[in-house]
């Protein structure tokens, strides 16, 4: 089991009495620079900290006009990970490939950050989400093809010896030649994230890359999304490795149950009631037809829609809890999904610094060394005979 | 009334769906956004004339929305279109998107159009009056501009599929049968409409090129495309006037069919 430490960087301090979405039309003079230099500061403190106190990996992604994630830029964040943290994996989940143009700048700029840090990025690659195309006038009805065009062209110009000539249908550079070229060969390990698209996980099974599991869905999503992604890969002629597949939930371990959810329920809450509206806007064409059905079903399951803390708890929204608790359902759903990286959000909404330093110095010391032990690397994590036992 | 009768044509693209009616001598039209090729005012448009009503790529059972990105490829399609039909010099009426594409084919090939109507058509950017929202807003938003009496069988349809929502927490069933035919219309939309939205920035100085004599009309409740747009493809078409149909807004074809059907009936005729 292989453990990540995934920041959204929020911004907690939406005024009160505003209840509109926290995407793309979000008033930007709600946001107060200097707040932002401290929360930067601040936010950047605890992804150097998971390292730390022993994660393996650190996780930024890539959002535009929102006050849900304030990172438009997560490669200028991710290189300043990798002159301050000095063994992490860096994983940037990912660059919104249509987003770029042309799509060489990433990678470029991914090229950078894993030279920067001696070969430790994780490449992500993503379409975008939905608000990212009002926020770019990008056209959603062609995000997938360039999206593949893109890709294309990225993974051909680490690959292949340059200069060499590029003629796509979106994008055409006569002279493809990068400088830098990454350190990890034949190119740094590529995480492509989704949220249960058809197109994306049969994408992701035949180019051999990991497919990281999008939250705020219940376990039962994520179980049905993960067996997709296995029959995939079968479908492919070979077996999911449990490397290939990341599972991305909130996490809060505190001293007792009690304390955990005393601490944690109001930061929780303000994530979902203020931070979520508006992330499921859905352009037209950004969706093929044959997924539709699919995220149309899951749609009434989205974390937005809760509105009791029992519902949290039943569909395993976040994973909150003692130590013992969070070990033993972290067990549980892992074997149940059989994802071999586990990709924790330990700040979320309004959650201050110091209780998520404590949930991260907790996980580590007392979760983490218990999942190691019950998942040992190289070994398969899917147990659906052990998942139910446990609870 | 009489009724349209479905045919599928080979053309350029792949298979496209066509509806016919009527005889006398032939008239296009060109749907909007909202797919409309069979509509109240195309089907009384066939007691006088032989009425052809192409769907659009992506829309409908139309194939080929791949192979159209831009007003060129649109313009392109229908001229393939028109030469598979035998369609040489013909009147073409247009609703809103399909108001742009004739304007886009009427700049381009003037020779293929005999006369030229254009029901709120966009297509054209004014300073400080553009169309409003269409890719991000609910089905109940969007029925506030398409109609101006929301008791109109398809703004409550409207009305009803945005209140559809399933129980918190709960997996739900949605009607595929009601949400499959809007996705298909504004993703095919939003290929051609999305940036620039809805208008062409270099049309306005192409309408000059237009020969066919041109009507414009505004519904005059139309909150969607502001009037200003009617106006200007009536300053810049040489041809041109402009007329308002009271108490109709975007949709005029299916909210005010009586009207825009006597309307266009007269200036074709003419």
């Amino acid at each position: 089991m292989r453990f990540f430490s995934f920041h959204l960087m929020p911004y907690p301090d939406l005024p009160s009495d505003y209840d509109g979405p926290a995407w793309v039309t979000v008033p930007n003079q709600f946001y107060d620079p200097n707040l932002g230099s401290g929360l930067y500061n601040r936010y950047l403190d605890e992804l150097i900290y998971a390292e730390e106190v022993g994660f393996d990996g650190v996780c930024v992604n890539e959002h535009h006009q929102n006050a849900y994630g304030n990172m438009p830029s997560p490669n200028l964040i991710a290189s300043i990970l990798a002159r301050q943290t000095s063994r992490v994996r860096i994983a940037v989940v990912g660059n919104a490939l249509p987003l770029y143009d042309p799509p060489t700048r990433v990678a470029e700029e991914f090229a950078m950050i894993d030279v920067i840090s001696g070969g430790r990025l994780i490449a992500g690659m993503v379409v975008g989400g939905g608000p990212e195309y009002y926020s770019f006038s990008i056209n959603p009805a062609d995000a997938r093809e360039r999206f593949q065009e893109a890709h294309d062209l990225i993974v051909k110009a680490w690959t292949t010896p340059g200069p060499f000539e590029f003629i796509g249908k979106h994008f055409r550079i006569r002279y493809v030649n990068p400088w830098p070229r990454p350190i990890q060969q034949p190119h740094p390990e590529i995480w492509i994230p989704g949220a249960g698209s058809l197109e994306t996980v049969e994408f992701v099974a035949r180019q051999r890359y990991a497919y990281m599991g999008i939250p705020y869905f219940p376990i039962t999503v994520f179980e049905r999304m993960f067996r997709m992604f296995r029959d995939a890969c079968e479908a492919e002629g070979y077996e999911a490795d449990p490397l290939q597949q990341g599972w991305l939930v909130p996490i809060y371990v505190a001293e007792t149950d009690e304390q955990a959810r005393r601490e944690y329920e109001e930061h929780l809450w303000y994530f979902v009631k203020r931070l979520l509206p508006g992330i499921t806007i859905q352009p037209p064409g950004y969706t093929s037809v044959r997924s539709l059905g699919n995220i149309l079903k899951s749609a009434g399951t989205f974390m937005l829609n809760l509105e009791t803390w029992d519902q949290v708890v039943d569909g395993q929204y976040a994973i909150v809890g003692s130590p013992e608790t969070v070990t033993d359902l972290l067990i549980e759903n892992l074997s149940r999904l059989g994802t071999g990286n586990l990709l924790g959000l330990f700040q979320l909404g309004t959650l201050p610094h110091d209780l998520t330093k404590k949930n991260l110095a907790l996980f580590a010391e007392q979760v983490m060394p218990k999942l190691r032990a019950e998942f040992p690397e190289g070994q398969p994590v899917h147990r659906p005979s052990a998942a139910g036992q446990v609870a | 009334m009489s009724s349209l009768s479905e045919e599928y044509v080979e053309t350029d693209v792949g298979k496209v769906q066509v509806f016919r009616g009527g005889d006398g001598a032939p008239l296009v039209y060109m749907h909007s956004a909202a797919g409309e090729a069979v509509n109240p005012t195309a089907e009384k448009l066939a007691d006088w004339f032989s009425v052809v009503s192409p769907v659009f790529p992506g829309f409908g059972e139309s194939e080929g929305v791949d192979k159209v990105d831009d007003m060129e490829d649109a313009t392109f399609h229908h001229l393939d279109l028109f030469d598979r039909l035998g369609l040489d010099a013909v009147p073409i009426v247009g609703l809103s998107f399909g108001g742009w594409m004739a304007a886009e084919l009427a700049t381009r090939y003037p020779g293929r159009v005999s006369r030229l109507v254009l029901v709120n058509p966009v297509g054209l950017y004014i300073e400080g009056q553009p169309v409003k929202e269409i890719f991000g807003r609910t089905p109940a938003e969007l029925a506030e501009d398409m109609f101006a009496d929301q008791s109109h069988p398809m703004a409550q349809m409207m009305h009803m599929l945005s209140e559809f929502r399933g129980d918190v927490g709960q997996q739900i069933e949605v009607p595929m049968e009601l949400v499959l035919p809007i996705w298909k219309s504004m993703s095919a939309t939003a290929k051609l409409g999305w940036d620039p939205y809805l208008h062409n920035p270099k049309l306005r100085r192409r309408l000059h090129r237009i020969t066919a004599p041109t009507l414009v009309i505004h519904g005059a409740q139309d909150t969607l495309a502001p009037k200003a747009i009617a106006e200007a493809y009536t300053a810049e078409i040489p041809d041109a006037r402009l007329v308002d149909v009271e108490g109709g807004a975007h949709l005029l074809a299916l909210e005010k069919p009586d009207e825009v059907t006597d309307l266009i009936r007269e200036f074709v005729s003419s």
